[in-house]
């Protein structure tokens, strides 16, 4: 998205004059100076609050506390690749009955996948937490993350496979039905693999929303990145610090995994097809 | 309990609760439009820093998971001498992020026109602000309205944040919470919530698909 947003910019503008050089040199100053006095009082005011002493970061310095975060990385890191995994084959499954000759299972996959994208990650979190131990099933912390994860992202992820479904050309679906192919041979050897081809960059991108999902791991008491800085703030009474630190880290993370999907994007020709892009029904 | 008896006994809490999450849906949707357009202004405007500070932020708000946003200004922005009642918080973090993902459709908006027609308009004479008036924004508008729409949708979930900071009335994501804290709800305080979200979505979904017919351009 933000790779391919240079060209149009400065298509907006002619080739600039004297009058409209010297306009944008001053307008150019004037923003630096701004810039630079918003970052001078945000400074000041971690100064005067005396958030910039010593014994708030020095912590960040010690290898036990990077291991422990690590730890916790560790932890959102299993939670968001399991959840990739089945929110992935579940999508794919609610794709396929969607896009199957049965009515009834066409309508129940699309009622399933519309109910999981409408409903926020965190309902269903709760549901497993709160809801399903009352009926006396136990289960343990990482599961009762990873399953509400999943099922909120494979609502989406069906959505985007059938846009991939949707960008496999016509003619070669109508060539296939003219040589005798069944419904299931043609899914299975014509559309399938193309459109898996087309939906990878999307389904990278999609990461970005199990690793956020993720962060409410503290919800069911799952060791994540969250919890452990959380436990981290009580050991050492460095709030501030620890939560900016660990806000900067999933930044980095997601910002790496929105920008591998635009990479393998543009590798290949296809656009990322994300919530925004979709259908909204 | 039963669905019925839930109604019954916390129907006029649901209701509250339901025109809560649709007011700071609405809120932050707008809040989130309005800075969306400011912080595409920076970033389409010849000035470079504005560009890149502009850049950075949606790169920021876009990445940020909205509970690590929102544990910064309920626990770590009082130490700074900065403090918010628990919804003015809510209410700013989904802002911040909303018009992060605002932003960027207005940028894809933007970038579906074509250098061409931007070409071909100078060349019969237009000036930059008849440009940008009589030819960007009007397509670009036209563009962004399912993308709109889905960012209406996300911006209802993202609500549900609220329901890590204690609200009064608490919105439907808490309302399960609050329910099953007072009784023996079960499945039923779930399913009035997740009613509310899917049907919420659902008019949403529909009116904007409508909107969007009526006005796409066909490419």
């Amino acid at each position: 998205m933000s790779a391919q947003t240079t060209s149009m910019r400065d298509a907006l503008y002619e080739a600039p004059g004297p009058k409209t050089k010297r306009r944008t040199a001053i307008g150019t100053v004037v923003s630096l100076v701004l810039l630079g006095v918003a970052i001078f009082f945000i400074i000041r005011q971690f100064y005067i609050t005396d958030q910039l002493n010593e014994r708030y970061w020095s912590f960040l310095l010690e290898w036990t506390t990077w291991r422990f975060l690590l730890e916790g990385l560790w932890g959102t890191v299993r939670v968001a690749a399991v959840s990739g995994v089945i929110s992935m084959a579940l999508g794919l499954l609610l794709m396929l009955g969607r896009i199957s000759n049965s009515k009834v299972l066409s309508a129940i996959c699309r009622v399933l996948t519309d109910l999981f994208r409408s409903l926020p990650s965190l309902l269903l979190i709760y549901f497993f937490f709160l809801v399903i131990p009352k009926y006396g099933l136990r289960m343990p912390p990482f599961w009762m993350l990873t399953i509400p994860i999943s099922l909120a992202a494979s609502g989406v992820l069906a959505e985007v496979f059938r846009a991939g479904v949707n960008a496999v050309p016509k003619g070669q679906v109508e060539a296939a039905m003219s040589i005798g192919l069944t419904h299931g041979k043609i899914v299975w050897k014509i559309v399938l693999p193309q459109a898996l081809r087309i939906v990878i960059p999307s389904l990278v991108s999609q990461l970005v929303v199990v690793v956020k999902d993720t962060t409410v791991a503290y919800v069911v008491s799952f060791p994540d990145l969250m919890q452990n800085a959380r436990v981290l703030i009580s050991n050492y009474d460095a709030l501030v610090s620890m939560y900016f630190v660990v806000a900067i880290i999933y930044i980095l993370i997601n910002y790496a995994i929105n920008h591998l999907s635009i990479y393998l994007a543009h590798r290949s020709g296809n656009k990322i097809i994300s919530r925004e892009t979709e259908n909204p029904l | 309990m039963g669905v019925g008896e839930v109604v019954a006994e916390f129907g006029g809490v649901y209701v509250q609760s339901l025109l809560s999450t649709w007011l700071m849906t609405i809120v932050c949707f707008l809040g989130g439009l309005a800075l969306g357009v400011l912080i595409t202004v920076m970033r389409v405007s010849p000035i470079k820093p504005l560009r890149v500070v502009g850049d950075f932020y949606v790169q920021v708000f876009r990445n940020i998971p909205t509970i690590s946003l929102l544990v910064i200004f309920v626990y770590a922005l009082p130490y700074l001498g900065l403090l918010l009642e628990y919804r003015a918080c809510l209410i700013v973090c989904i802002i911040l992020v909303v018009s992060s993902f605002a932003s960027e459709n207005f940028m894809s908006g933007i970038n579906a026109i074509g250098v061409g027609q931007i070409e071909a308009a100078r060349s019969v004479g237009l000036s930059f602000v008849q440009i940008v008036r009589l030819i960007v924004i009007p397509q670009a508008l036209r563009t962004t309205v399912l993308p709109m729409t889905n960012l209406l949708i996300a911006t209802l979930l993202t609500t549900a944040m609220g329901s890590q900071v204690p609200l009064t009335p608490p919105e439907l994501t808490g309302m399960v919470n609050y329910v099953n804290a007072r009784s023996v709800a079960g499945i039923s305080a779930f399913v009035v919530s997740a009613i509310c979200y899917a049907g919420t979505a659902l008019v949403i979904g529909f009116l904007g698909n409508k909107l969007d017919k009526k006005v796409r351009i066909v490419r």
